[in-house]
């Protein structure tokens, strides 16, 4: 379970070399992706929550972490959460769905498939949640501080 | 409120403008979301004291243009898009620190060019990273130390190849698809090589780097800043490489399977 989490922080870093990002966010990027792979799999196979809710609480967790992150460096947000996501991403059924179709194991295949499609919706339900939160926190900042909002 | 030093108020309007869209261009070809593109131009021209400036973005085009009828329009097309977050966290700098700019027109000009034209970094740098990804997920989903060189070897290939044959510019779904015929080459090679490989685990670590995961975030981060076109077109573009990834592997795997 350490092992993963330790490989999801590597993971996070790789992906962060690949986009290009500036050497010094990598860590904390590194640290957001730790982050969402620990709460996802402590959701789900310790508690035993379904694969939905953790990646949707994981999701929640490592965006709220990045936006914490992109105001301490003064960064863009995208710059910690594009990596850090990477993990969550549901590979693994995708790819069993795809075999299944192709061995004409319909039934199953379609399920995996369904899957998969569930798990990014609710990891996208956990970004979309965060970054319109983000923007209302922002907005009344700038209202307090009597600047114009973008309407 | 801030007060703007002489150099961009010594610039003409035409000049800010200029400067402004260069530096939205070079964020729309680094990857970032449409409202990031709208709201730097936007807010440089504000520097300058342009408040009717009006800008439209979607991932294939910017369209900058004055509210008045003898206002100009500026267009600009994107065609080939990447991802490089550097370039993005360098702009944002830029545009944060824009009311105190220190330099003139010109060398404004060259230093947004230069970034614009700086050389991509090796291949093998960018292999060696999605290689590295790809191992460290396939050891995440419970793979052993030959999974971990196993995804190593087919993250490396395949991204290797992408790299080299980005100077023809082949459409972004064959390219996946062969990035997807790659790794799954390499993956059933190794298991060949070696049984303790398991064929599962490598491949999905290996896909993880060409999963349009950017594509996606990007898309439903322009779905709430109210972005709906960009928004459809980037989850559609998302949609798309998976299909391809999908075709690429299934070529190889259902030859496999046989």
């Amino acid at each position: 379970m350490l092992l993963s989490v330790l490989f999801a922080f590597l993971a996070t870093m790789a992906f962060g070399v690949l986009f290009n990002t500036p050497k010094k966010d990598l860590l904390p990027g590194g640290v957001a992706g730790a982050l969402g792979w620990a709460v996802f799999i402590y959701m789900r196979d310790i508690w035993g929550y379904n694969s939905q809710v953790s990646n949707f609480a994981a999701t929640v967790a490592l965006a709220l972490l990045c936006e914490v992150f992109a105001r301490m460096f003064k960064e863009p947000v995208t710059l910690f959460s594009i990596p850090a996501i990477i993990p969550l991403v549901p590979g693994l059924p995708m790819y069993q769905g795809m075999k299944l179709l192709m061995m004409h194991a319909y039934n199953v295949g379609m399920d995996k498939l369904v899957q998969a499609a569930l798990d990014a919706a609710f990891i996208s339900l956990g970004i979309l949640l965060v970054s319109s939160l983000a923007r209302l926190f922002k907005n009344s900042q700038q209202k307090i501080k009597g600047l114009k909002v973008r309407v | 409120m801030k007060t703007t030093c002489a150099n961009v108020m010594q610039m003409t309007s035409e000049q800010v403008l200029d400067i402004a869209v260069l530096a939205g261009k070079i964020l729309l070809c680094s990857g970032a979301e449409t409202y990031r593109v709208e709201d730097t131009i936007t807010r440089m021209c504000a520097v300058r004291g342009m408040n009717s400036v009006t800008v439209f973005c979607t991932p294939s085009v910017i369209i900058v243009s004055d509210e008045f009828a003898n206002g100009c329009t500026l267009m600009y097309r994107a065609t080939r898009r990447g991802t490089d977050l550097g370039l993005i966290s360098e702009i944002n700098n830029l545009s944060f620190n824009w009311y105190q700019w220190p330099y003139s027109y010109e060398s404004t000009m060259r230093l947004l060019k230069e970034k614009l034209e700086r050389p991509t970094r090796p291949p093998w740098l960018v292999a060696l990273a999605s290689g590295v990804g790809a191992a460290a997920f396939a050891v995440m989903l419970g793979g052993n130390t030959y999974d971990f060189c196993a995804a190593l070897a087919a993250g490396f290939m395949a991204m290797l190849v992408l790299r080299k044959l980005a100077v023809f510019r082949p459409s972004s779904f064959w390219e996946t698809t062969l990035a997807g015929i790659i790794l799954s080459l390499v993956a059933v090679a190794a298991v060949q090589i070696n049984h303790e490989c398991n064929l599962e685990n490598v491949i999905v670590g290996a896909i993880m780097p060409f999963l349009p995961g950017v594509a996606l975030t990007n898309g439903l981060r322009d779905y709430m800043a109210g972005d709906l076109m960009s928004g459809n077109a980037r989850v559609s573009e998302a949609v798309l490489l998976v299909g391809g990834l999908a075709v690429g592997m299934a070529a190889i795997l259902s030859v496999w399977y046989m």
